[in-house]
């Protein structure tokens, strides 16, 4: 395409903004902080009021932005390139859905008190599991049609069985927390949080990026990728695991938080041409910076309770669906 | 079930609201409780001698189904032994109920008018958000149905104490109750000249609560001051953990059960924001179950607030 621009700048570009975002998501807040004095007392280890809040609830809130938007981004780019099929999005294929599932039945059943990481690994085998599911009925080329039928399917599955998880709790509140696990909330999360999330994210990461070349040559077909010596049920493995262990882990902190996935990769795939590879990094920037300024946006918007994440992107991001499957539509 | 009767998101559901909270109560005399002043105590204390030694005039009743934990927690104070026939499953978890270990003897029931009809009831009790399709139902088949509310003042709380009491037929034994519970708040002295602690309430999902509530009035009576009341928000109100943490509070009161199973809405009392905060605040874990009902159990809500404000004030 004609609007395709020099990539190292890009990216940098891209990653500078989400710098940006996630310094404003730091200011943004409910109580009025002095934000530099704030941040001086944090230096200076003074744990005053203003040090506690702006360390221990905005740093959090603006680092796992950052983080799961990231994921989301990264892990859209990587699925719409194994799946050929830009509408390959994880809150809209299933995948976070399960790994709502996977975490809310580790959390709820009290399992995730037994070790650390058991909350994000429920989410990583949630997310495998509907990714796996999700496979089996799409993996070779079938249609647009079929991958969302399939997605339908494997959400409201998912959707139903949160729901019968949350009511089996025999605590009172876990009923009405389903709209957490459904649309997602970075409000009043914790730095532990963070750091239980990011190892099993990084590595996600890394297989994710690491398979850029293979996807690249998947664009040219199956056939001639295998010819080119990519392993392609190993590709497939390295996807599928590098976007459960991203998409999972995230979900498991934050719910699912639906159509960054789809956003990030459909506004930047112009600037990168026909390059699901390089989609990758920069569709995870893109993702970043849309979450972030989602977050930002829910904070603003002055309604009470605050506002789902999930709403703020499905806001934008069912538009920009529909439209992508009337265009499909029309091109068939 | 814990801090129930606290937003509107919490209370329009499910299984546990409709047990969960007490109600308005259908015969009540006007005023009755604007007279529940000291110099007047003695004469309803005779007026209910009096009723008790009549009483087997009037039949008390004597198979009572109660489908809302507070009511159950009242009927099993006030009821003869046996006279109630079953409570709900709530009121047997010592997590949510004070009268667990008497409840646990009972059949359990799940709230449901038809459950309170197999046991041929002669009075039922229910709470304020039973259907009224149900209370209709028991009327239509005879059984006579007292509402019990969630008294959002210590008069109510008593008004309540002695409206249930009439309906079982035990007044004395409501009176009782109440001079038990005004003898522990006696007790609990506060030096009106000493300046108030200031204290917030965090309950879970990140609820607080604000003035014109019982536990405002508990919060008062413990000789703190609830900094609700300086923000701009209703009775009971979801408010960011960073407003909590900015306000300066010297007394942060926990909405909390050690042991209950896990929840989002728990968690958020967990946020290390808060245990960062204990350096410069007295926090105190109150469990629901003295506070969510309005019976008689407030009195030891304020015995252990008060007693955390006298520790705090020792503290340098």
């Amino acid at each position: 395409m004609s609007a395709e621009v020099r990539y190292g700048p890009l990216v940098a570009a891209l990653a500078a903004l989400a710098l940006v975002a996630a310094l404003v998501s730091l200011t943004v807040g409910y109580a009025r902080l002095d934000v530099s004095a704030a941040l001086a007392d944090v230096f200076a280890g003074r744990p005053t009021a203003a040090a506690v809040v702006l360390e221990q609830i905005r740093l959090p809130r603006a680092a796992l932005g950052a983080m799961v938007g990231f994921s989301l981004g990264l892990a859209g780019a990587a699925l719409q390139g194994l799946l050929r099929n830009p509408l390959a999005d994880p809150g809209v294929i299933g995948v976070s859905g399960g790994a709502a599932l996977g975490a809310v039945v580790v959390f709820y059943s009290g399992l995730a008190g037994a070790f650390a990481l058991a909350m994000p690994l429920g989410g990583v085998a949630g997310a495998i599991a509907a990714a796996l599911l999700l496979y089996a009925l799409v993996g070779r080329g079938a249609g647009t049609m079929t991958l969302i039928l399939a997605g339908v399917t494997v959400n409201s599955f998912a959707g139903a069985l949160t729901a019968l998880a949350l009511n089996l709790s025999p605590n009172p509140y876990a009923a009405y927390e389903i709209m957490f696990w459904l649309m997602g909330s970075l409000a009043d999360r914790s730095l532990p949080q963070l750091w239980l999330a990011l190892p099993l994210t990084i590595v996600g990461w890394a297989l994710l990026i690491a398979s850029a070349p293979a996807l690249d040559a998947l664009t040219l077909g199956e056939d001639t990728a295998a010819s080119l010596g990519f392993d392609l049920g190993r590709l497939r493995a390295q996807l599928i695991a590098g976007a459960a262990l991203a998409v999972g882990a995230a979900v498991a902190v934050t719910g699912a938080i639906g159509f960054v996935g789809l956003v990030a990769p459909h506004l930047l795939r112009p600037l990168v041409g026909d390059r699901p590879g390089r989609l990758l990094l920069v569709s995870g920037l893109g993702g970043a910076i849309v979450l972030l300024v989602a977050d930002i946006a829910v904070r603003l918007i002055p309604v009470h309770p605050e506002l789902k994440l999930g709403v703020a992107t499905a806001l934008i991001g069912a538009p920009l669906l529909y439209g992508l499957i009337d265009r499909m539509r029309k091109e068939a | 079930m814990r801090g129930f009767p606290i937003a509107g998101e919490a209370n329009s559901s499910g299984r546990r609201s409709q047990t969960a909270h007490g109600s308005f109560f259908l015969p009540r005399a006007a005023g009755e409780g604007d007279r529940a002043k000291r110099g007047r105590r003695w004469g309803a204390f005779l007026f209910a001698a009096l009723l008790a030694i009549a009483a087997p005039a009037f039949a008390k009743p004597q198979r009572v189904v109660s489908l809302n934990l507070c009511a159950d927690e009242l009927a099993l104070r006030l009821a003869d032994p046996g006279v109630v026939k079953s409570v709900t499953w709530l009121s047997q978890d010592p997590l949510s109920a004070n009268v667990a270990a008497t409840a646990a003897a009972l059949p359990a029931n799940d709230g449901h008018a038809e459950e309170a009809l197999t046991y041929e009831p002669d009075l039922v009790l229910v709470g304020p958000f039973a259907e009224p399709a149900s209370i209709a139902l028991l009327r239509q088949v005879g059984a006579p149905v007292v509402e019990v509310g969630a008294p959002q003042t210590f008069d109510g709380v008593r008004r309540q104490i002695r409206d249930l009491a009439a309906a079982l037929g035990e007044l004395q034994r409501g009176e009782a109750l109440i001079a038990g519970m005004e003898a522990r708040l006696a007790r609990v002295a506060v030096d009106p000249s000493r300046p108030r602690l200031k204290a917030v309430v965090l309950r879970p999902n990140g609820f607080t609560v604000g003035p014109g509530s019982l536990v405002d009035e508990i919060l008062t009576r413990a000789g703190l001051d609830n900094l609700a009341a300086r923000l701009d928000i209703a009775a009971d109100e979801q408010v960011p953990l960073e407003i909590v943490a900015l306000l300066g509070a010297d007394v942060l009161i926990l909405d909390r059960d050690e042991a209950g199973a896990p929840s989002l809405a728990d968690a958020a009392l967990d946020h290390p924001a808060i245990a960062a905060l204990a350096r410069r605040t007295t926090i105190v874990s109150l469990p629901a179950r003295l506070w969510t009902c309005g019976g008689p159990e407030i009195a030891e809500a304020v015995e252990r607030l008060a007693a955390a404000a006298r520790a705090r004030e020792a503290t340098p």
